[in-house]
């Protein structure tokens, strides 16, 4: 019995294979939320990693120690038989005083030792850095003003999706729930733009239940918590690029396809970018004229398809949708039709590289085109590519979770998805463009 | 059943005659049937144990077959097996029965069965309510998982966060059954405190100071004093929660200005100390087998005391860390770091404590000591994963994905349920009268490390690579294809070594009958503690005479002398030791109807609350009546065949009942007779 059985070389065997496979997908790319190594792109996600990294080679060694003594112990100690004789006896130790407390006192020790590093890293994950920047904006009076941007982000949660908003006004964000701030200067849905190299705060909140916002290539989670703001969190991200992450607070029915991507771009294009995003959608003059007459309140019928895009945006989609200069006349009002009270602003749906919730393209990654099909199912049957509740909540609330399936004809479905290709970036607009949806592709 | 007569006044005088007819009270109390009736009215410990067992593995297999139905979803990317809603039932069920209703009632089992004989005692301390926590828990049990049947399970989640447990955003009466379903087996769970702490504290033999009590004991002790502080808590928050839903309550209402992380605080301050509730009673089982297996006294003894001790304390102190990303703020983030680090301490001196009872041992690795042994390493996995987490910078990149899925599988599967697998093999001839068989043992043990391993081993790296919890699918391209892939072939690795386990007891059975049912002697293993001091199976009464303790491991010290060169020489085989069970002469506390029937209006009252008040009145007509008759309840079935004692009669008062059995009739089992327990049970 000391020597191997076939049974047990066959299980040694097995976990030796196992183990290497383990070793292997270590290594494995391609995962990019992975919060190890190449995919790591922001100081905090790596300082935290490098730290992680170290007591994990303590980690193994204590576990291998005591699969060692087990083992060990298994090979020398044990007995073949099934009872024991009578004379059959081990040395009775019972105790012994100073191994207890020798190595009560050692996991103490080395736990203390690693409590000091955590303390540092932790006080440093949250200190913030003042580095303000200057950008130019658009006044609201159709002026341009230079700020001192002091980089932070308000983040809200909502079932299933992520509002980014941006304010440069003089406002104490840190202070106030998200129902009481102003309009933010530039409120976006999934994909957060930030400049890269910079530490940016997070103010993170919610308008429901709980979710948790995180990045895992640039920073751990924070928890969005309904009416409270959360404690400043930051991210910051070294290289342009885009950076995946995934609502890791259950958050109900669609919580998996709650998803969201932070692009970090150089200074000079996330300049190029506010200035984009701080401008209304362009129309051409004869469609600018038919705005007008839908907002002075006549009924006017649309001459072409682009203006029967705007009508059915208008009566369909403005009760909760903003789309600047197309619905200016109109206040939506979400918070009617919708739990959470928030749906997207579509102003600048196009310079967008992500939908629903971050599970879809707004480009298809190989060719650069639009994605007319993906959005087009969207706007035919929201359901069919992100669960919701198409149901009212209840007999006396009417209110729905998730974007309701309107009944739209093919027709109006084509005309919208038009629409909101309009609001892609112009010609020659946005440099980094193609970059971004290259890089927006998960494979 | 009968009307509630106007009781008799107690110690009345000569006028209150009681007779046969006409007992005390008006219930006459359930007699032996030698039926399967008996146990619905049992109050016998033993019987309750093994129903509490029985229980938890008729909901671990359906808590099972949830996780296998999670394991197909994810196997492959964009699973299409479950629906999202579906999904998110099957894994908050999946949770809230391996937790509440498998664990918990597991380890109960253990509690039940043994602890009155590791301390040699007659009974728990109340009979009657020990059937009551059983009744209550099973029927909870049922309650929580009919709302299967009755439009689906919850789904939000076993910690159940508020506010997304709230009408608004779970209008289904998931989360309803979920929170009257906790809070009945919390009663069950509170009950069970109260008796095992007063049976614990107050009926130990003469010479079994604290200090002398086996380690299962002690740990389970150390359990039963958490439960009864930590279930008040969540019952709290359950009690805020159903008022919410129910009764439009605004506890967790934020539009109304709540605070969400109320529930968190209470559901924590609750759910880490129930992290030590499940995994102290196997901490128990291993430091019962590891010593007999290796045929040495546990190493350290006071240390192994004082550290499960420690844990009870320290466990109070860590339950933020659950939060550290909810926004709690740096300071209390730093605390919370800091005492969860320190938590390890204890648990390793456990770890090391066994590796030292190991060393030097004669070791017999039968199915019980692979099991326990399995635990030492495997639950040493859980734990330093669990100090990777108390460091809450990481703990940023950590919580919420599959690496805590691993950490915490590790510890309760590879902790808690390993450690009760061992608890099976070991006690098995103890309760059953027959052992289980050891090739099919090792078959069982064998695939359910290896499927373990193979299921949770990978959840590390899928977490490290990103995977959150909870999700119900995830895309391809994120890296996540192969493992989850591996974990899927592992779990159904896992169900099949639970399978040889149901096979085992089937295949040991018949055998065992077709050998003409060989008593297995009562000390099949050369163990150390009490319990194996009586007859296998248990006698009903458990000991013939009362056992004076003068030595941890009693029993052993029995058979075992040291001559003068310090070596162990036998002094007396168990036979010559043990006591066989003979004594006929003893009295026992009677059946009742009662905690069944108490038990019983709970379901009854909560099924009320969801679905229409009217029902809550019979209900709660049921619940006063049981109370009631309770109360009024003869202390003993007056037509029990006493005649053995040679009593014409019962004295009017329940101490005289006590005091006035004399001849032959063991009466201070314990430091409290078993027949005061049973009137005041």
């Amino acid at each position: 019995m000391n020597r191997l059985t076939p049974s047990t070389r066959k299980v040694v065997r097995f976990l030796a294979l196992l183990t290497a496979a383990f070793v292997l997908a270590a290594c494995a790319d391609n995962a990019p939320l992975d919060t190890r190594g190449d995919n790591l792109q922001g100081p905090e996600a790596r300082d935290i990693e490098s730290f992680l990294r170290w007591v994990l080679w303590i980690a193994y060694a204590v576990f291998f120690a005591v699969l060692g003594v087990t083992l060990y112990a298994w090979k020398n100690f044990r007995i073949k038989t099934e009872d024991y004789e009578d004379d059959e006896f081990p040395e009775q130790i019972s105790h012994n005083n100073t191994l207890e407390i020798a190595w009560t006192a050692a996991p103490a020790i080395l736990l203390a030792i690693i409590a000091i590093f955590t303390i540092g890293l932790h006080q440093s994950l949250n200190s913030n850095s003042e580095n303000p920047i200057t950008l130019d904006v658009a006044d609201g009076a159709g002026g341009a003003t230079t700020v001192e941007w002091e980089p932070e982000i308000v983040v809200v949660g909502q079932q299933w999706w992520w509002e980014y908003q941006y304010h440069f006004g003089d406002v104490d964000l840190v202070a106030q729930r998200v129902e009481t701030l102003p309009n933010a200067d530039i409120t976006t849905a999934t994909q957060m733009v930030i400049p890269v190299g910079m530490e940016i705060e997070l103010e993170i909140t919610s308008r429901d239940v709980i979710h948790s916002h995180w990045i895992p290539s640039l920073n751990g989670k924070r928890d969005a918590v309904p009416g409270r703001q959360s404690a400043p969190w930051k991210i910051q991200a070294d290289e342009p690029g885009v950076y995946f992450g995934q609502c890791t607070e259950f958050c109900g029915l669609s919580h998996s396809r709650m998803r969201m991507q932070v692009v970090a771009l150089p200074e000079a294009e996330f300049q190029e970018w506010v200035t984009a995003q701080m401008q209304g959608l362009e129309l051409s003059p004869e469609t600018a004229a038919y705005v007008a007459e839908l907002e002075a309140g006549a009924t006017v019928p649309p001459a072409n398809a682009e203006q029967r895009a705007i009508d059915t945006f208008r009566t369909k989609c403005a009760s909760c949708h903003v789309l600047d200069g197309v619905t200016d006349g109109i206040v939506a009002r979400p918070e009617e039709q919708l739990v959470s009270g928030a749906a997207p602003n579509l102003t600048h749906f196009a310079t967008r590289t992500t939908f629903a919730g971050g599970i879809r393209n707004v480009y298809e990654t190989d060719t650069g085109e639009f994605n007319r099909n993906d959005i087009a199912q969207w706007l035919r049957d929201p359901a069919s590519i992100k669960a919701n509740f198409t149901e009212p909540v209840s007999e006396t609330d009417s209110r729905l979770r998730g974007m309701p399936n309107l009944g739209l004809t093919t027709e109006e479905v084509d005309d919208l998805v038009s629409l909101l290709e309009m609001t892609a970036p112009q010609e020659g607009e946005f440099e980094m463009f193609e970059f971004i949806i290259e890089e927006t592709g998960v494979e | 059943m009968a009307i509630i007569d106007r009781p008799l006044a107690i110690g009345a005088g000569d006028d209150a005659v009681e007779t046969v007819d006409r007992p005390l009270g008006s219930i006459t109390r359930p007699q032996e049937s030698g039926t399967w009736r008996d146990w619905l009215t049992t109050v016998d410990h033993k019987k309750i144990g093994i129903m509490y067992g029985a229980a938890a593995m008729f909901f671990f297999v359906i808590g099972g077959a949830e996780a296998l139905l999670i394991r197909l979803q994810l196997a492959t990317p964009n699973g299409t097996l479950l629906s999202p809603e579906v999904y998110n039932q099957v894994f908050t069920m999946h949770g809230v029965t391996m937790i509440f209703l498998v664990a918990m009632p597991m380890g109960a089992a253990f509690a039940n069965y043994l602890l009155p004989l590791q301390i040699g005692a007659r009974d728990v301390a109340f009979p009657r309510l020990n059937a009551l926590s059983f009744w209550v828990f099973l029927f909870g049990g049922l309650f929580l998982n009919s709302a299967w049947l009755l439009g689906g399970g919850a789904d939000g989640g076993w910690f159940n966060y508020a506010p997304n447990s709230t009408v608004t955003f779970s209008p289904s009466h998931g989360i309803d059954f979920y929170a009257l379903g906790l809070q009945i087996t919390g009663v069950a769970s509170l009950v069970g405190a109260i008796n095992l702490i007063t049976t614990v504290l107050n009926m130990r033999p003469k010479g079994m100071t604290l200090m002398r009590m086996p380690i299962f004991t002690w740990m389970n002790l150390v359990v039963q004093f958490l439960l009864l502080f930590a279930v008040p808590v969540i019952s709290v928050a359950l009690f805020e929660l159903t008022f919410d839903r129910l009764f439009d309550a605004n506890f967790f209402n934020t539009e109304a200005g709540a605070d969400p992380l109320l529930w968190q605080h209470l559901f924590w301050i609750f759910g880490h100390p129930e992290v030590y509730i499940l995994i102290l009673p196997s901490f128990g089982i291993v430091s019962e087998v590891i010593p007999v297996f290796s045929r040495k006294p546990i190493f350290g003894y006071s240390f192994m005391v004082a550290s499960g001790v420690a844990i009870g304390f320290m466990g109070w102190g860590v339950w933020a860390h659950h939060m550290f990303v909810s926004g709690i703020g740096p300071i209390s983030v730093a605390a919370f770091s800091l005492s969860t680090m320190f938590i390890a301490v204890p648990t390793g001196v456990k770890i090391l404590n066994w590796l030292a009872t190991i060393w030097g041992g004669k070791l017999r690795f039968n199915t019980a000591m692979l099991f326990a042994v399995g635990v030492v390493s495997m639950f040493t996995i859980g734990g330093l994963s669990g100090v990777t987490h108390s460091i809450a910078p990481a703990d940023t990149q950590q919580t919420d994905t599959y690496y805590i899925v691993a950490h915490f599988h590790y510890v309760i599967f590879g902790g808690t349920l390993l450690g009760f697998f061992s608890g099976f093999y070991f006690w098995w001839p103890k309760m059953f009268g027959y052992k289980l068989n050891e090739k099919l043992g090792k078959t069982n043990f064998w695939l359910q490390i290896v499927g373990f391993n193979v299921t949770f081993g990978p959840m590390h790296i899928l977490g490290l690579q990103g995977m959150s919890r909870r999700i119900d699918t995830y895309d391809a391209g994120f890296g996540f294809e192969f493992w989850n892939l591996v974990a899927t072939v592992g779990a159904f690795i896992i169900a099949l070594g639970i399978a040889f386990f149901f096979v085992n007891v089937a295949v040991s059975r018949r055998q065992w009958i077709a050998a003409g049912k060989p008593n297995p002697g009562p000390d099949p293993w050369d163990a150390r503690s009490l319990e194996w001091m009586t007859a296998s199976p248990t006698p009903i009464h458990n000991f013939d005479e009362e056992i004076t303790v003068d030595a941890p491991d009693e029993f052993w010290h029995r058979k075992y002398g040291y001559d003068t060169e310090g070596n162990v020489v036998r002094k007396a085989t168990a036979e010559e030791v043990a006591q066989d069970g003979s004594n006929t002469n003893v009295h026992l506390p009677s059946p009742s109807y009662f905690p069944i029937l108490l038990a019983l209006s709970m379901p009854i009252i909560s099924y009320g609350l969801i679905y229409s008040l009217w029902l809550c009145i019979p209900g709660g007509m049921l619940l006063v009546y049981s109370m009631v008759g309770w109360i009024f309840e003869h202390p003993d079935d007056p037509n029990a065949a006493h005649d053995d004692h040679g009593h014409d009669d019962h004295g009017d008062a329940p101490d005289e009942l006590a005091a006035g059995d004399d001849e032959g009739e063991l009466v201070g089992v314990g430091a409290g007779a078993p027949e005061t327990e049973a009137t005041n049970g």
